[in-house]
């Protein structure tokens, strides 16, 4: 066990020292060596806070992770690595060079597909389920079997689950893990009025395979659905939201309201604030540690990351079609006019099959007059610039480069040409890079000054 | 005024997991920049298809579970199927909705899912699960490129939609890809399948017009995109030049029915 923690700890200094990030590689490297070392490890916590589901895992975390921090000292996989290595890697960072975990509480975002094989080797004591959606297919082949891989893992555990009350899919994943839960949701009046087309991932009842009717939907399948054959539906849920505008008071059985002040934007972030804030009441933390969690916030890689470039630009993570139907929204929201970037890569962590382009509602652009161009880059960039032109963007406002350091340029050019703001979505492997390329051009527009003085 | 060609996708709630839609799009967008008029039913799951309506209709894939709830509904109505296929409606399949065309399906643990029984053609579910990026030629459309997710091995005498030239195909042992056969366009090709492969969503249409008795001549579009995206697909993602994969395909490969399928009156 020894050997893989000391390898593990020096190649974390090395990558630091040589100023990378260190999120998986030490953990892949201990884990080679010492294939135990999780259960080691994890074995030496006292409580584990798990969160996973598709969408909303890191924002949801890191919220949690702030609100945790205001009682004590925490392990957790902050940037969002959340496969073994990336839990070993974190772990590591408070083992001493003798083995000894320093921290009794560690909060994990843990992917869907890995929790099976670590939820036994941790002591799960909460586990959060965002909600389910469709998410890259392909590498763990089709929905059922991704609810699966939650079943299989949550029921290892001994936790109290924390469900997405408004999702079908996580409220059947309540129903069949026969653990204790509590169920958080939106009110009803924060019911969305003018409904897309969007795809219903769990539209159909899990138990009887009837359609689900809905009485209204929040965004893609979350929404207070019954089933009108089995009696299936949207359970009252424990901890209820009333979102306004920066604003969310949640409400608790036989509690007063308590309004907390929100530090990210859109429905879709709101959801992960209130799973959050749902998680550190289960875990018994006060309003004024939460409150005081949530103002300590600042929004992770590529989640409405803003950057002081010239002309601005936002950076946004996507990928899958409700995680990206919800950054349009959201993009769409923000004033002025808007050049959209997107990078689509198709390497295996974002899912080398990119149909799910086709899912999402790139409709919505073509018809906002505020989007005045739109750029394709990466890997796929053809296939989005394609995707684009069938949902009705006018070719001349369609313009597509492979690099991503041409597309950005391309994009950026539009902006200034048209006084837009750059709105960067990027699949997973393609933010980073593209996070590089703002910040450079950050730093090159700090140095030079937007209005020289004349020198005549 | 000719009446406009009609496109029905075959239960879109439960068969749309390779973003069917987008097929749907391609066609019905193909028709509108040429002038014309093309509507689309959704048929839900628990409709009743009705098939003499239609010009042209698409069966998507789905998961396991939907798919078998599909499979039970479309054997309701076993006899229609056989008979407008007969007479040569042109029907598109795709992964889940393509096995739904065979006779049987099987589970790994041997039990066999009745399928509508159109086509000579049986399933087997294995491990693993082909999953990948493939091209295939054709002898109408060129090359045909996409992405591929099945579990099952197809086997089938019919002709077949092209040869693999990358990938897994049917079943990854005999280099076949999908099926050509009367009107029948079956494959396991998604991603979605027509936006990146032009030629082969102008052959459907012009397949649906003349079976709908309108004039099946198709004004050139530009395609300049679509034809980037499918050659960027070949050289980045499949290592296949453009030049290498014209003409390679083999001939008789598609053998179109004799005659031209008319509407029955």
């Amino acid at each position: 066990m020894l050997l893989g923690v000391w390898l593990g700890k020096l190649m974390a200094w090395l990558l630091r020292l040589t100023g990378r990030r260190a999120t998986s590689l030490p953990g892949q490297l201990a884990l080679r060596l010492t294939p135990r070392l999780l259960s080691q490890l994890g074995g030496q916590l006292r409580r584990c806070v798990i969160v996973t589901g598709t969408n909303g895992k890191t924002t949801t975390a890191n919220l949690l992770a702030h609100m945790m921090e205001q009682a004590g000292p925490l392990v957790h996989n902050r940037e969002g690595a959340n496969l073994p290595q990336g839990l070993v890697t974190a772990l590591l960072q408070y083992t001493s060079w003798l083995g000894r975990l320093r921290v009794s509480t560690a909060l994990f975002e843990v992917d869907e597909a890995t929790l099976p094989a670590v939820a036994a080797c941790l002591p799960v004591k909460v586990a959060a389920v965002t909600n389910v959606f469709r998410d890259q297919l392909d590498r763990y082949g089709e929905l059922d079997g991704a609810l699966g891989k939650l079943l299989t893992g949550l029921r290892q555990t001994q936790a109290v689950l924390v469900l997405n009350a408004d999702d079908p899919l996580a409220h059947f994943l309540g129903l069949r893990c026969g653990r204790p839960v509590v169920a958080y949701g939106m009110s009803r009046s924060c019911v969305q009025t003018h409904s897309h087309q969007q795809v219903r991932d769990g539209a159909f009842c899990l138990e009887c395979g009837t359609r689900l009717t809905y009485d209204g939907f929040f965004y893609g399948q979350l929404g207070l659905y019954r089933c009108p054959a089995c009696g299936f539906l949207r359970p009252h849920p424990d901890v209820l939201g009333v979102w306004q505008g920066d604003a969310l008071e949640v409400e608790e059985a036989q509690l007063p309201r308590v309004r907390y002040h929100l530090p990210v934007r859109g429905l879709y972030n709101v959801y992960n604030a209130l799973c959050a804030i749902a998680c550190a009441r289960v875990l018994g933390l006060n309003a004024e540690q939460i409150a005081a969690g949530l103002a300590q916030f600042q929004a992770p890689l590529g989640r409405m990351q803003a950057f002081t470039t010239r002309p601005p630009s936002v950076l946004h993570l996507v990928k899958n079609p409700a995680g990206c139907d919800s950054v349009l929204a959201a993009v769409q929201a923000e004033p002025g006019r808007k050049v959209v970037c997107a990078a689509i890569h198709d390497l295996a962590a974002d899912g080398r099959d990119v149909s799910w382009l086709w899912d999402a509602d790139f409709e919505q652009l073509a018809s906002d007059p505020s989007v005045v161009s739109c750029v394709a880059t990466g890997l796929r960039a053809e296939d989005m610039a394609v995707r684009w032109k069938y949902a009705g963007v006018a070719r001349e406002r369609i313009a597509c480069h492979p690099d991503l350091a041409e597309g950005l340029a391309l994009a950026f050019a539009a902006a200034a040409q048209q006084g837009a703001t750059v709105h960067c979505l990027a699949t997973y492997t393609a933010l980073a890079p593209l996070a590089d390329l703002l910040q450079r051009r950050e730093q090159a527009d700090a140095s030079q000054p937007a209005y020289r003085p004349s020198v005549s | 005024m000719p009446r406009s060609l009609r496109i029905a996708h075959l239960y879109p709630d439960l068969l749309n997991l390779y973003a069917d839609r987008g097929n749907i799009r391609t066609l019905v967008q193909r028709c509108r920049w040429r002038g014309l008029a093309v509507e689309v039913t959704a048929v839900p799951a628990g409709d009743v298809p009705r098939l003499h309506e239609y010009d042209l209709v698409l069966l998507g894939g789905g998961s396991d579970r939907e798919q078998q709830l599909v499979g039970q509904t479309l054997r309701r109505y076993q006899a229609e199927w056989r008979a407008a296929v007969a007479a040569g409606l042109p029907l598109l399949a795709i992964c889940g909705g393509y096995q739904l065309l065979g006779e049987y399906y099987e589970l790994p643990s041997g039990e066999r899912v009745p399928g509508l029984e159109l086509l000579e053609m049986t399933t087997v579910a294995k491990s693993p699960r082909l999953i990948g990026n493939i091209a295939i030629a054709s002898a109408k459309c060129g090359t045909i490129v996409g992405f591929e997710n099945h579990g099952g091995r197809t086997y089938h005498r019919h002709p077949p939609l092209g040869r693999v030239l990358r990938g897994h195909g049917n079943n990854a042992s005999d280099g076949t890809e999908g099926v050509r056969w009367l009107n029948v366009f079956g494959t396991y090709i998604h991603g979605p399948l027509l936006p990146k492969n032009p030629r082969l969503a102008d052959q459907l249409l012009r397949t649906a017009l003349r079976y709908a008795g309108l004039p099946d001549e198709l004004e050139p579009l530009d395609d300049e995109l679509e034809l980037a995206a499918h050659a960027a697909f070949l050289e980045r993602r499949l290592q296949l030049s453009t030049q290498q994969t014209e003409g390679s395909h083999s001939p008789g490969e598609e053998r179109l029915p004799a005659g031209h399928p008319s509407r029955p009156t």
